[in-house]
């Protein structure tokens, strides 16, 4: 119970429905402060929905989302961002026709208060965002070893450095919560090796990550791994006590 | 690498002789043209400042709106209403305008810019439908068909702008101050926003930025340059009817967007030209104008899909080098 206690994310008694179809059954769970948490489960377990739930793109049919003491259930995916609560896609959302620097400057967007008035008209206000924002971008850029591409438009970039720079964006926007879906799809082994590292990396400065991945290697950086099957929590534990479940192996990995 | 300083220093040379030369001919131009050609130049200003109002939708945020005409009516109208019915001063007639236009922009927008593509396309039209329905009926506002006359012309430092002449060097400096503030919007922290939100609105989200109310500002912001437009165009034809209010003028403004190159700001300018003055010069040669122009926007945007702006970019990106010293250091 001490982890539910200093959870930084409470999922509680969550229940999603599509009309009849049920993809989500009371599932409950937490994520500690500053760990790296897993989230299994075959394709169509209810992954990606469980993640729209906890990032506000979905509302949940019962249950509440718990995040840093307060209940978000209500709150929009925008005011959930401005508490930190940061995800990633599937497939990479970069902005594909701004540039890999603007595609930073774009995490920034939070920090900054400027509005349509102060742009038009060129005030201070936004020079000085703009030059708090450069600043930070470049640093990202250095971090993220994405320097020689920085002028490049996002959509240029073969999938796995948009992948990176989709990571660099959230990262920059300082997030408390990281929430990765399925960060290693489409990255060669290498790449992998590299996000492991990058996720480390993150994980060292006090950011939390939740991670959802069908990627038994990348699934490894995690301290705690929660297996979801058919819409329900079947199993939790590190990855040894969740690769010798035998609900998991069964539902899972499809041994007997 | 080395090459790089010289690329930069060339492209900077061209730009600077590229608006010494521009400017030049933009002043020299009345001296050199008719009466007629400079009222089309007039109207190239007038429809550069509402028909950017356009494009900046269409090219930043994704919104094709056919409503532009409405808010272009409403500057119309509450100038010419303003001046000679009410007495107004003409800088409150236009701020009634803006003010107007405004609020019908954000009473309006908040639920039709839910909408996306094709139905958000339509919902424009069936405004501007609407709007000039509204224009008709309500004749005691707008003179109906008969429309409003002897609206005052402008006066500036003792010059009275009754001329094309006269007129031109004033709505020119207008629409390069309106296309100034685009750019620096475009650079600003809310341009990258909706720059962002029309690529990928979910990801926009994620980073803050909110969505819905950021497209109903720019739709705000679009109302009132086509009620600023509309406004100085009742100033300086002093006579304002229904027919400059109808769906072939949302259309040509939108026509404006496309032909320019929405993603261009600049582009809005030739785009304003081309609407204008193409019709015009067509027409010497016999009844087939319209029938050549329709031609001649077909070819146009066949071959310039990104508008005469994106074509020009990419001209003088092969010209100058590199338009893009972003490479350097990222920043545009």
């Amino acid at each position: 119970m001490t982890e539910a206690a200093d959870a930084l994310l409470k999922v509680r008694n969550i229940s999603r429905h599509f009309g009849g179809l049920q993809v989500l059954r009371h599932v409950d769970f937490a994520v500690p402060e500053r760990s790296i948490t897993g989230l299994i489960g075959p394709n169509g377990a209810g992954k990606s929905t469980l993640f729209n739930i906890i990032s506000g793109f979905l509302t949940p049919s019962e249950g509440d989302i718990d995040y840093a003491g307060v209940r978000i259930t209500p709150l929009s995916i925008q005011q959930r961002s401005e508490m930190g609560l940061m995800r990633s896609f599937q497939t990479p959302q970069v902005f594909p026709d701004l540039t890999v620097w603007e595609n930073l400057i774009v995490g920034c967007h939070k920090h900054g208060r400027s509005g349509m008035v102060e742009g038009l008209l060129a005030l201070p206000v936004v020079w000085r965002e703009r030059r708090a924002a450069s600043e930070a971008a470049q640093r990202i850029l250095e971090d993220f070893n994405l320097g020689a591409v920085s002028g490049r438009l996002a959509r240029e970039l073969p999938a796995g450095q948009q992948r990176i720079v989709e990571l660099a964006r959230a990262v920059i926007a300082r997030p408390r919560l990281l929430c990765l879906d399925e960060p290693s799809s489409g990255l060669s082994a290498d790449e992998v090796q590299d996000l492991m590292a990058t996720i480390h990396r993150i994980s060292k400065t006090g950011v939390t990550i939740l991670l959802v991945s069908h990627d038994m290697e990348l699934i490894s950086v995690c301290e705690r791994i929660h297996a979801l099957c058919f819409g329900e929590i079947i199993a939790n534990g590190t990855l040894a006590e969740i690769q010798a479940h035998p609900d998991v192996r069964e539902a899972y990995l499809g041994i007997q | 690498m080395s090459s790089r300083p010289i690329a930069v220093t060339a492209s900077r040379t061209l730009t600077i002789a590229a608006w010494i030369a521009g400017i030049a001919v933009w002043a020299a131009l009345p001296w050199l043209l008719g009466r007629g050609s400079v009222d089309i130049l007039v109207f190239a200003g007038l429809y550069t400042i509402a028909g950017l109002g356009v494009s900046f939708l269409l090219g930043q945020c994704g919104i094709v709106s056919l409503a532009q005409s409405v808010f272009y009516g409403i500057g119309a109208y509450s100038t010419a209403y303003g001046t000679t019915v009410l007495g107004w001063p003409i800088p409150a007639c236009m701020l009634a305008g803006i003010v107007v236009s405004g609020l019908v922009a954000m009473l309006v927008g908040t639920p039709v810019l839910r909408l996306s593509g094709y139905f958000l396309a339509l919902a424009t039209l069936a405004l501007a439908i609407m709007g000039h329905v509204l224009f008709l009926e309500w004749d005691w506002l707008t003179g109906g068909t008969l429309g409003i006359g002897g609206i005052p012309h402008l006066s500036l430092f003792g010059f009275t702008l009754n001329t094309p002449f006269r007129f031109y060097y004033f709505i020119w400096p207008c629409a390069a101050v309106v296309l100034w503030l685009h750019y620096n919007l475009l650079r600003s922290r809310t341009g990258i926003a909706l720059r962002a939100m029309r690529d990928a609105p979910s990801a926009a989200k994620v980073a803050g930025i909110r969505v819905e109310s950021l497209r109903v500002r720019t739709f705000i912001l679009s109302a009132v340059l086509g009620s600023f437009a509309g406004s100085l165009f009742a100033h300086y034809v002093s006579f304002v009817s229904i027919d400059s209010f109808g769906i072939d003028r949302a259309i040509g403004f939108l026509l404006i967007a496309v032909l320019g190159g929405a993603r261009s700001i600049s582009g809005t300018v030739v785009g304003a030209l081309f609407v204008t003055a193409a019709p015009n010069l067509l027409s010497r040669l016999g009844e087939i104008h319209p029938l050549l122009f329709a031609l001649l926007l077909i070819v146009a945007v066949i071959f310039l899909p990104s508008g005469f702006g994106g074509a020009f970019a990419d001209l003088w990106r092969r010209l100058g080098g590199s338009l893009r010293p972003t490479v350097k250091d990222g920043t545009p």
